[in-house]
């Protein structure tokens, strides 16, 4: 996918521009929807959380600013917190996790710190395979279901404080593979 | 929230859990304060986004419905309110026009029509081009000498304003300012006008930013049209 297209169609739309909004959409609405199907495994909720996004991103453009955050990132956080929001939103006392936009208030990454994060991001698969299996599931479980603590510990039949501490150790290793 | 764990967190691994989704409500409440003053802990949760964010690369896009697009279309830009300005544009009936106008400038109007024994004259004019599409509603509120305006189609050209001009008769054109680039807007009438704009031509001209230096329009006039009584 086109970057710097993607980045251009953004920043028409943070100036509200129908037209860049309209194209935007058919652009990247495909990938988006995938992601919400993957998170939410229902169409009829996909479709309520894509078009959640998709109003957040019109709200939310003038946030996004080419600063070394890839705009695909950006719109992907957006649809897949989105998504884990209505998941988690019958639990009580739930809190959105998702602020479009926030993680770009302070200067983002500078561009030498881009490359190293596409790079990184490029062997997390590789390097979530290298995990002990429980771990490598529990953080896909956390970033693509939605699991809390809670929920992990529940599945893996651990108690609270162990799962975090599996977890914690389990993103230490990511990070340690991912960067060399 | 304080339960021990046998590593110490550091602040990656926060940043991490704030991604994942993972965070209290306490931790996700003090990382979006943190992340708003302190760059380099910003810097760590946009990193994890940047990579986390890979666990979608073996997601395949599946095209969605297109109701889905027609749905959203109409939530972000609703038309229902465009088409009824639309119709009201061919003038027909004065009560429903007002009625309708009345809506569009808000409860003020609706008092003033309401209100017995007051029937203050409104003036309106639609400003239309042949050429460059703008389309805009303008209605004179009468008590406050604002007029209101709604742009029901037509963008600002990149770099360029909108600058509104009110014409009389047989008289150079008056700027009433620059428009700001939404979709409705007020603008107050200048007090030596306010009686002659029963007589008023608006008009919408291409300007530079900051508007026409010359006191005059420079650039193409996009929209015009002249007051009617409704």
């Amino acid at each position: 996918m086109d970057r710097s297209e993607i980045e251009n169609l953004i920043a028409r739309v943070a100036l509200k521009d129908r037209a860049a909004f309209d194209q935007l959409y058919d652009r990247v609405s495909a990938k988006l929807f995938g992601v919400c199907l993957r998170v939410l495994n229902k169409r009829a909720a996909a479709e309520d959380a894509m078009q959640d996004t998709f109003v957040k991103i019109w709200k939310n453009a003038d946030r996004y600013s080419a600063n070394g955050l890839s705009p695909m990132t950006w719109l992907i956080t957006i649809a897949r917190n989105t998504s884990i929001d209505r998941l988690r939103a019958r639990k009580k006392g739930h809190q959105d996790i998702d602020t479009p936009g926030f993680e770009l208030i302070a200067p983002g990454l500078n561009p030498e710190q881009a490359v190293v994060a596409a790079s990184e991001a490029s062997r997390l698969s590789g390097c979530l395979d290298t995990l002990e299996e429980d771990r490598g599931k529990a953080i896909r479980g956390a970033y693509l279901d939605g699991e809390t603590y809670a929920d992990l510990a529940d599945r893996f039949g651990v108690p609270l404080n162990t799962m975090r501490t599996w977890l914690r150790r389990g993103l230490i290793a990511l990070r340690e593979c991912m960067s060399q | 929230m304080t339960e021990q764990t046998d590593i110490p967190r550091d602040d990656d691994v926060l940043a991490a859990e704030l991604v994942l989704g993972l965070a209290s409500d306490k931790d996700v409440i003090d990382g979006r304060r943190r992340m708003s003053t302190d760059a380099a802990f910003a810097g760590q949760v946009v990193f994890w986004q940047e990579r986390l964010t890979a666990m979608t690369d073996g997601i395949d896009p599946v095209k969605p419905p297109a109701r889905v697009k027609k749905k959203l279309l109409a939530q972000v830009f609703p038309k229902t309110r465009v088409s009824v300005l639309q119709r009201v544009w061919l003038w027909q009936g004065v009560s429903m026009a007002s009625l309708l106008f009345a809506g569009y400038l808000g409860v003020q109007l609706l008092e003033m029509n309401t209100r017995p024994g007051t029937q203050p004259t409104v003036l309106a004019a639609q400003l239309v081009s042949d050429t460059s599409g703008l389309q805009v509603l303008a209605v004179v509120e009468p008590v406050k000498h604002e007029i209101a305006l709604r742009r029901i189609s037509g963008e600002v050209i990149p770099n360029r304003v909108f600058e509104l001009w009110a014409i009389l008769p047989d008289q150079a054109p008056v700027s009433l300012g620059v428009l700001p680039d939404s979709e409705t807007v007020r603008v107050l009438v200048p007090e030596a006008l306010r009686s002659q704009a029963a007589q008023f031509t608006l008009a919408i001209s291409d300007e530079p930013i900051g508007g026409s230096p010359t006191g005059a329009p420079t650039g193409a006039v996009l929209a015009a049209g002249s007051m009617t009584e409704l």
